[in-house]
């Protein structure tokens, strides 16, 4: 099947200042994306998310590389392509003084739309994000979390293949956050949309993105799913048994999938590849006699320790 | 163009533009306040100096060209600085859209404020300053409409590539444009006065062979032969070399990420 993003060797430079040195921005960037997948693009700010996601969004111009989104090249094929993706970023930014409604046709009409499926989009839009209360607020009335509901709406009011999120949570409530990642799970769901999203939140990485990418210093330095990363950077989930007298007398370094164990009195933490699935075996080897591990803890590896190792 | 889809974009920006216009005080300023403040200003000043009826008449069409053409480009020039002080340019470029959609469709609404402007002034000189507006007759006046639409049309580009390179401090460009032309092209007086040098520099404006052409229907000479085949090619070449600017700083813009920074 032809990923619905294929990148490869993507590099971008900005001038700083008339006189001042180009600086590289993004290196040598390879991506690829598979069609309906929500992906992630992780990096600490300046780490160049927004320039990459810019590029595939056509919105700036590599200077070296090539990029395909839903099989159109981002640069010989802007035009087309944009009739087929959107994008939304954080800090919504619509104008001021016209009104919910009036912004969503605007861009309506941007692409194409007019008549009764303009009026019928723009009504499915206000229902989905719960804005007809507001439609005739203007946007400068609005609040942080509407705006952002807004900008939203706006990203679908072409019904795109595609959708660019530029940090979409960034300057919400938890509250708000929340809602907004349910309605991106919602859309993925039950639209089949594929969406690239960047952002420097590791839990709503871990919450959206089945696969994501590691961005440092415009550098992609690993890509993969949870699972995979997990396997390529040797870090295992965390399992703690805790016994009633003593650790077993077993060799924990030879027990099934353990990495790495340590031992203290009454307690053994263990490193192990795929906790959950050897975490039987595990107990079977230590209880003897049985009834010793009075309590087990098992914690998976998250994005953190992951995010934490690439990067440092 | 694919109608009804180009139209629907077209559209967008003329509404656009006309909400914006609609909800701006200012707007209100701009066509109804300031245009009659220039007419009562200029006409009375006339009076006091007691100056003849055809003198009366040639700063007339000055003023009321200079203030047609103002409002008239600001639409167009506002196009993309309406987008920059929203921070939302990159979503409207983000949209499959050309320049032409850009360039029509706030044209339009430029179009028919400075018309009205026209309308305006125009009236207020007849009926205060016993101007008599009809004397062109019908052909002659929409064929200054016209030149002067088209030198709004060429200083709206011209802004419109400004901003796109530049951005909001282009904003000072949208004023700054129009007087210099207005200067030049002889607005309140015959080129003929200009110092050598600048002189030259009026010739290479087509509002000053429009002016002219309007001018001489009050018994005003014509220094060039034919001020309209002048004006109006001169007035083609500007347009298609401003369209063609735009485009180039809009590729320019991908390049450097100008449509982004403008959008932060």
């Amino acid at each position: 099947m032809q990923p619905a993003i294929f990148a490869e060797g993507i590099s971008k430079s900005f001038k700083t200042g008339f006189f001042g040195p180009r600086k590289q921005v993004l290196h040598n960037v390879d991506l690829e994306v598979s069609p309906g997948a929500i992906f992630g693009i992780l990096g600490p700010n300046g780490a160049g998310k927004t320039t990459l996601i810019s590029i595939l969004a056509t919105l700036l111009r590599p200077d070296a590389g090539q990029a395909r989104v839903l099989g159109l090249d981002v640069v010989q094929d802007a035009g087309r392509l944009r009739e087929r993706v959107n994008l939304a970023a954080s800090g919504a930014h619509f104008l001021w003084c016209l009104t919910v409604e009036e912004n969503l046709r605007f861009y309506g009409r941007l692409y194409g739309l007019g008549g009764r499926a303009l009026v019928a989009k723009v009504e499915e839009l206000l229902e989905l994000f719960e804005l007809q209360p507001h439609r005739r607020v203007t946007f400068e009335r609005l609040s942080t979390g509407l705006k952002q509901r807004l900008a939203l709406a706006k990203a679908l009011i072409n019904t795109p293949e595609l959708l660019f999120l530029d940090e979409p949570t960034t300057g919400l409530d938890p509250e708000m956050s929340r809602h907004l990642r349910g309605e991106i799970l919602r859309l993925n769901r039950d639209a089949g949309l594929t969406i690239l999203l960047t952002t420097h939140n590791l839990r709503e990485a871990e919450m959206l993105c089945g696969e994501v990418a590691f961005l440092k210093e415009g550098r992609l330095l690993a890509r993969g799913t949870m699972p995979e990363l997990q396997e390529r950077l040797g870090l295992g989930d965390h399992v703690s048994l805790f016994f009633r007298d003593g650790a077993a007398a077993v060799d924990y370094g030879q027990l099934p999938g353990v990495l790495t164990y340590n031992l203290q009195d009454n307690r053994v933490d263990l490193r192990v590849d795929r906790g959950e699935e050897r975490l039987a075996a595990i107990l079977e080897a230590v209880s003897q006699p049985p009834g010793q591990v009075i309590k087990v803890r098992l914690q998976e590896v998250d994005l953190a320790e992951i995010y934490h190792e690439i990067t440092h | 163009m694919r109608l009804p889809t180009d139209f629907y974009k077209i559209w967008a920006f003329a509404a656009r533009s006309a909400l914006v216009n609609r909800r701006n005080v200012f707007a209100v300023f701009e066509m109804l306040f300031w245009p009659g403040v220039a007419i009562f200003s200029v006409g009375l000043l006339t009076r006091f100096l007691k100056l003849d009826p055809e003198t009366v008449t040639f700063i007339l069409i000055g003023a009321v060209s200079m203030n047609t053409i103002q409002i008239a480009q600001l639409d167009l020039s506002y196009a993309l600085l309406y987008s920059v002080w929203a921070k939302s340019l990159k979503h409207e470029f983000m949209a499959p859209i050309r320049l032409t959609h850009i360039l029509i469709g706030s044209g339009l609404v430029g179009l028919i404020r400075g018309f009205l402007v026209f309308v305006v002034m125009g009236l207020l000189s007849m009926w205060l300053f016993d101007m008599d507006l009809g004397r062109p007759g019908t052909g002659g006046l929409l064929i200054f409409m016209a030149g002067m639409f088209l030198n709004a049309a060429i200083i709206g580009a011209l802004v419109l590539a400004l901003v796109l390179r530049f951005g909001q401090r282009a904003e000072v460009a949208a004023w700054a444009f129009s007087y210099l032309m207005l200067l030049l092209c002889g607005l309140y007086y015959p080129v003929s006065v200009l110092p050598p040098g600048v002189r030259e520099l009026a010739q290479i404006i087509p509002l000053t062979y429009f002016l002219e052409y309007f001018r001489h229907f009050y018994g005003f000479p014509l220094h060039s032969t034919r001020p309209l085949l002048y004006g109006f090619s001169q007035s083609v070449i500007y347009l298609g070399l401003c369209y063609l600017l735009v485009q180039y700083t809009l590729r320019s813009a991908l390049q450097r990420g100008t449509l982004l920074r403008l959008s932060e």
